[in-house]
């Protein structure tokens, strides 16, 4: 893995564009520069109360008594809500989104527990108070009796006889299987069969702003709720919960201070709704850090065990791969996070004979649902971690060994899909190894080692939820545009791509554009900020939009200026000939022109993503509209001696299909991969018969400045996606490879591998002790 | 540990419990009020103390807040002892040129210690009030062999350090005095060498610390953090290396003892195992260090 | 103890503020409406309550109200507008380094301070001093770009800061020495 030269790029072509690919200042980079941005926990209206939530003090016990009435006698109490008050109203934790199907059965939790609480944190009760400190001060007026139950914290455990059930019948959430060719053919073929478990523990998603926001009842009154959040389209659930019209609430989404997933989850909304219908009054609730943690979604654990026959020259003959996962409490997405993480099992691998058999479980822990990678990152970091076992049995270079079995364009995944865009899989891995330049010099306590992971992530949602996105785009008359659009931002840029889109299709600068978003009553749908989608989503809608209104603006010019329609071109704020600059409109006259001849300038479009009805009972079919392709590689530095891991070099390399806005592409890739070097070093959200060990910034550690070095970004653009100029997505792709790297360099350091993730210094000593033992190591 | 929800009483708090402040602007007026108020807790840079109430793990009905009281901060020599006013900051600690001159190691524990912002408020004195088997600027202040002022009304008394902390979180100070100054001996032509081992390079509380100090015509000094009930001396440690030269292999030695001599617990951050072991890395190589800077082997006779 | 009315000058404006012994800086700013001073954390762990107090930046959380009393306070707001961002904000917004932006006025503010004593600091200085400040969506390089950018710029080494969104020609000048992109590779020019 030293001296790797990069795999020279297939030919592919990528016009040049004025301002889609340049790092441009994002629009709402000065505001939040300036601290002029409001967030959800910055807005506050005249007699507004303050609201806290009452939560389970234990992981498994049934509710005796709750007494309420101290509570509710406390001077400046304004109301107290219990399961009693919102007796029928459950929390739909199921497909997120526009899709309007049934959600699956089971799948609700209670707004608030009335019966039994299943997790530590889980929701029992309401206040909302004049003040906050008063609303706290309630929290200890409340009388709760509780019977302490038995409890199950692991999936393993859960899924046997007599395991106390928290999901009927069986506390099986989901279960998945993957049958494809023959697999004992498979095996019998291969010269080699090797075998190995990886763990994954609970994450937190650790995002810097706590989930909270404000409700009131308008004029019409209608529930107007602003909150942070990655669905707008919740408005829906939380209309049910309410047992109100869908067209009676009204979710008003603000600047999202980091989400990856939690908050893609309905959070706060329901408990505002309710306080604000009951009280009358507009109601405020900010979670603290610790609810944050305790009270949303985490990363699924996982163990995955591969098992896979291999020839001599690293070819894979056969994978039987199974996966285990962690529900937590309650449901949430976890059927998807497993769906993707069995779809996704092999890796980006050509491989004719696979089995894949997938559950997840009930436990009491904090119920776990999406999180930036939804199971193929958990995948990840056991495929990979498995190829470089494969190179290390055969005494094979690991990069031989993926260049064995790479997918490549036309080859088909392990449920049959056809990968139809651009696969450089080889091209990034090749980068990401270069990037690292010479190797560092190991000593004997600092044994230097380099690893790298290639990984497959989709971009769009699975296509059985027929997904769908909206914007409309006008052009005003002075020639600047407006965006009008559902998206909710959540730092990645994704209000901000938009408007570089409708600047690029009509030919005006990025400042001329404004968006407005994000608000359920106002701007079209566009669906939600997740499974790497709004870019291809609603970033073809914006195109979509902008491209019909550009044809009439051409049109017209064309007529001004006496060419045909197809010699227009908008550019610099003109519709010019595109053979004679010096003949043009300004769009501001255009406009103008169009204005006064009924000619209409603004237009809403949807797109639709491709739409299949779902996989056979062999997981054998299509499920996402496509995929991007790259690898990380890292080179680190452990200490023999404190099990310290120093990550000296980091690179990667990702096929983005175009870049929107490059800076904003590098901070994804930059993000993304901190997110998973942390996972794989230091991260691990941890619980003790349910109690959680990490409850804050204080214990749960995520990196810091001085803990990373820099990553090396390297973006390819092959052009082969789906998305607005070719584009794919990258919010998540950026982190799924960086953790299996970091293991896999690791396990080169040291000549043994440490196959639980993190890899803390306690593991590195353990497994260094062992190898010394077991004489692999001096 | 564990952390429970609800009610407030359990740490579900953004709002500190209501609590009296008392703001003296002199010495004298702050312990005056320390005199009449015997419960009153001392507040400097409240990085501890303040995070503590609100998560309801400590009580304070009264806060003393000492930051108005100038007698309190600053750093100057007097006769042969650094003195350090308690309520100095630990970053301007850090950036005082005295300290990094007759006082390295304590220097290198301030680098070290939290992050810039919290530095800018943390105090010296509220570190080693709060007294936390793993404060930073313990084992520094251990082998420079500092004294700690205390003062009430009508009382002064210097302790010194090694008889300071006297359990975890737990002082020599009575209910009645102010820890005023941190005395520190000056030395010449001393070496020093200070290690923290955390879970992250930055903003991480000490899983192992170790301090050093050589002092020529002297043994080594070492002190450990983080490892004991209370910040200490490794004196088994030390005191193999009397009289003896300080060697690679003399060194080694003592490191050993010293993690004998260690009694680390289990924690979240660590084991007892992992400590006990890296005690043994960590003083090694400081010791390593001290030989290296002075380019060969220390003579301890 | 009753509440007492403490004097606090921000960001140039002086109050009066009507408060409790046990209300924090962090709580007082924002009830004054500084709503760019973040809560992320209330403990001193995240940083994005940072504000500058008498000229040290310190985590606002862990400051009593009536210790502020008669002090002089700059949150990010206090830096620079819209019209006229400080050049620290104008470098932020300019190089990538605000995603979400929740850990930006607090980065602003421990960076102004760093700057302040260390014109021209080296990356390792750099990310010392934003230590105590977690972000955790952009994995720092941009910051430390932003950083770079804005040293660069104070001393006059780079070009002028981009002042106004309704400036024409907003992309970054290429002539930028320290344009905060140099990390990354061209990787697309094999054919």
């Amino acid at each position: 893995m030293d001296n790797v030269q990069p795999k020279p790029l297939p030919p592919h072509e990528l016009p040049e564009l004025n301002q889609i690919g340049k790092p441009l200042r994002r629009v709402d980079a000065l505001g939040k520069a300036v601290g002029a941005t409001d967030y959800a926990a910055d807005f506050s209206l005249p007699n507004m109360l303050h609201a806290k939530v009452f939560r389970s003090p234990v992981p498994s016990a049934r509710i005796l008594k709750l007494d309420v009435s101290k509570a509710r006698a406390l001077p400046g109490v304004a109301c107290v809500m219990t399961g009693e008050d919102v007796k029928d109203a459950k929390l739909n934790t199921d497909l997120p989104g526009q899709t309007g199907r049934e959600a699956r059965t089971g799948s609700d939790a209670p707004v608030l527990a009335s019966e039994t609480v299943r997790y530590v944190g889980e929701p029992i009760a309401l206040i909302a108070a004049e003040t906050l400190a008063i609303a706290e001060q309630a929290l200890d007026l409340i009388d709760l009796e509780l019977e302490e139950l038995p409890a199950v914290f692991d999936p393993q455990e859960a899924m046997k006889p007599g395991a106390p059930i928290l999901f009927e019948p069986d506390n099986i959430v989901a279960r998945y299987k993957v049958r494809k060719g023959d697999l004992e053919a498979g095996m019998a073929e291969a010269d080699q069969i090797i075998e190995n478990t990886f763990k994954m523990p609970f994450v937190e998603h650790a995002y810097l702003e706590p989930d909270g926001g404000v409700a009131w009842v308008d004029e019409q009154g209608v529930i107007n709720i602003r909150v942070c959040t990655q669905v707008i389209e919740h408005f829906r659930s939380i209309a049910r919960a309410l047992d109100v019209p869908q067209n009676r609430i009204r979710v008003r989404g603000t600047m999202v201070g980091g989400g990856f997933g939690s908050k893609e989850d309905i959070t706060v909304e329901i408990f505002l709704a309710f306080l604000a219908r009951e009280t009358g009054r507009p109601v405020k609730l900010v979670y603290t850090r610790e609810e944050a943690f305790a009270a949303t979604s985490k990363r699924h654990p996982f163990s995955i065990t591969h098992r896979t026959g291999v020839k001599k020259d690293g070819r894979i003959t056969a994978a039987q791969i199974s996966l285990v996962a962690n529900s937590g409490a309650y449901p949430y997405l976890t059927p998807y996070v497993l769906l993707y993480a069995t779809a996704t099992a092999t890796g980006p691998y050509k491989i004719d004979n696979v089995h894949v058999d997938s559950v997840a479980a009930a436990t009491n822990q904090t119920f776990t649902s999406a999180f930036r990678g939804f199971g193929a990152a958990q995948a990840a970091v056991a495929y990979e971690q498995q190829m470089d076992e494969i190179a290390k049995t055969l005494g094979l270079d690991p990069l031989s060994v993926r260049q064995a079995n790479y997918l490549a364009t036309g080859d088909a995944t392990a449920t049959g899909q056809v990968v139809k865009s651009a696969a450089w899989l080889e091209e990034t891995a090749t980068r990401a190894l270069h990037a690292l330049d010479e190797r560092t010099a190991s000593t004997p306590t600092r044994r230097i080692g380099r690893g790298f992971a290639s990984y497959f992530q989709s971009y769009g949602r699975i296509m059985w939820f027929h997904d769908t996105s909206r914007a409309w785009v006008s052009v005003e008359q002075d020639g600047t545009a407006v965006i009008r659009c559902g998206v909710p931002d959540i730092g990645a840029g994704q209000s901000n791509s938009l408007c570089q889109i409708a600047a690029e299709v009509l030919g005006i600068p990025l400042h001329r554009v404004t968006v407005y978003a994000t608000d359920s009553a106002v701007t079209p749908l566009a669906g939600t900020s997740t499974a790497t989608r709004q870019l291809y989503m609603s970033g073809n809608a914006v195109c979509s939009a902008a491209n019909t209104i550009a044809a009439r603006l051409k049109r017209r010019a064309a007529e001004q200026i006496g060419v045909s329609e197809d010699a227009i071109v908008l550019e610099n704020t003109r519709a010019h000939d595109v053979a004679n600059p010096d003949s043009f409109v300004e769009l501001a006259e255009l406009a103008k022109l169009c204005a006064a001849e009924g000619i209409e300038l603004s237009h809403l479009s949807q797109f639709n993503a491709p739409f299949v009805e779902g996989l056979d009972e062999n997981g054998q079919g299509e499920i996402w509209p496509d995929f991007t392709f790259g690898a990380h590689a890292v080179e680190v530095a452990v200490d023999t001696e404190t099990g310290q891991i120093e990550l000296l070099k980091s690179a990667a390399c990702h096929d983005v299909g175009r870049a929107i806005n490059r800076a904003a592409v590098h901070g994804q890739i930059a993000g993304g991969s901190h997110q998973g070097l942390g996972y794989a070093l230091m991260e691990d959200f941890s619980f003790r018969d349910g109690f959680i060990q990490t409850p804050s910034f204080a214990e749960y550690m995520i990196p810091t400045t001085e803990d990373l070095p820099v990553t090396r970004v390297i973006i390819l653009e092959s052009g082969t996606g789906i998305g607005p100029f070719g584009a794919k997505g990258i919010g998540e792709p950026s982190l799924t490879p960086a953790a299996p790297a970091v293991a896999n360099a690791v396990a080169d350091a040291l000549g043994v591998r440490i196959p639980d993730l993190p890899l803390t210094p306690e593991r590195v000593l353990a497994a260094i002790d062992r190898a010394r033992e077991e004489g692999l190591l001096t | 540990m564990s952390h429970a929800f609800s009610p407030v009483s359990e740490g579900d708090a953004v709002t500190l419990p209501a609590f009296d402040l008392l703001q003296p602007e002199s010495l004298r007026k702050a312990l005056e009020f320390l005199d009449e108020n015997r419960n009153a807790r001392p507040l400097a840079g409240g990085t501890c103390l303040l995070v503590d109430l609100r998560k309801r793990t400590t009580e304070a009905e009264i806060l003393l807040d000492l930051t108005r009281v100038r007698d309190l901060r600053g750093i100057r020599i007097e006769e042969d002892e650094l003195v350090i006013g308690a309520a100095t900051t630990i970053a301007e600690v850090l950036a005082d040129s005295l300290v990094e001159e007759h006082a390295g190691v304590l220097h290198d524990a301030c680098r070290t210690f939290a992050a810039p912002l919290v530095r800018n408020r943390a105090t010296l004195g509220g570190n080693l009030v709060h007294a936390s088997p793993a404060a930073d600027t313990a084992p520094p202040l251990l082998v420079l062999d500092a004294s700690i002022e205390l003062q009430a009304i009508g009382r002064r008394r210097v302790v010194p350090i090694t008889n300071f902390f006297t359990g975890p979180c737990e002082s020599t100070r009575r209910e009645d005095e102010i820890l005023t100054s941190v005395r520190i001996p000056i030395f010449n032509g001393v070496r020093h060498a200070y290690t923290k081992l955390g879970q992250r390079k930055a903003d991480a509380i000490s899983v192992v610390s170790v301090a050093c100090l050589a002092i020529p015509g002297e043994g080594p000094r070492i002190a450990l953090g983080a490892v004991a009930p209370r910040p200490t001396r490794a004196w088994d440690a030390e005191e193999i290396l009397k009289g003896v030269e300080l060697t690679p292999e003399t060194a080694k030695l003592a490191a050993k003892v010293a993690s004998e001599e260690a009694r680390p617990i289990d924690d979240l951050r660590g084991s007892a195992a992992y400590r006990r072991r890296e005690v043994e890395v960590l003083v090694r190589r400081c010791l390593r260090q001290l030989i290296d800077d002075q380019g060969g082997d220390v003579d301890g006779s | 103890m009753e509440a007492r009315v403490v004097s606090l000058r921000v960001n140039g404006r002086d109050h009066e503020v009507l408060c409790e012994p046990n209300a924090t800086l962090l709580d007082v700013l924002r009830d004054l409406g500084y709503t760019d001073v973040k809560s992320g954390c209330e403990q001193g762990d995240c940083g994005a309550c940072a504000v500058f107090l008498d000229n040290r930046a310190v985590n606002s959380c862990l400051v009593l109200a009536w210790q502020a009393d008669g002090c002089e306070i700059v949150t990010n707001r206090g830096l620079g507008t819209m019209d006229v961002p400080h050049v620290i904000q104008a470098a932020f917004a300019d190089s990538g380094g605000v995603q979400c932006g929740f850990c930006t006025s607090g980065m602003v503010i421990s960076t102004k301070a760093l700057l302040d004593r260390v014109p021209d600091p080296t990356e390792e200085q750099i990310r010392e001093a934003l230590s105590g400040n977690l972000c955790r969506c952009t994995g720092y390089g941009q910051i430390v770009g932003a950083v770079r950018l804005a040293a660069a710029r104070l001393q006059g080494r780079a070009s002028a800061v981009i002042s106004s969104l309704r400036e024409e020609g907003q992309e970054q000048d290429p002539e930028d020495p320290v344009l905060a992109l140099d990390d990354e590779e061209e990787g697309g020019e094999e054919a």
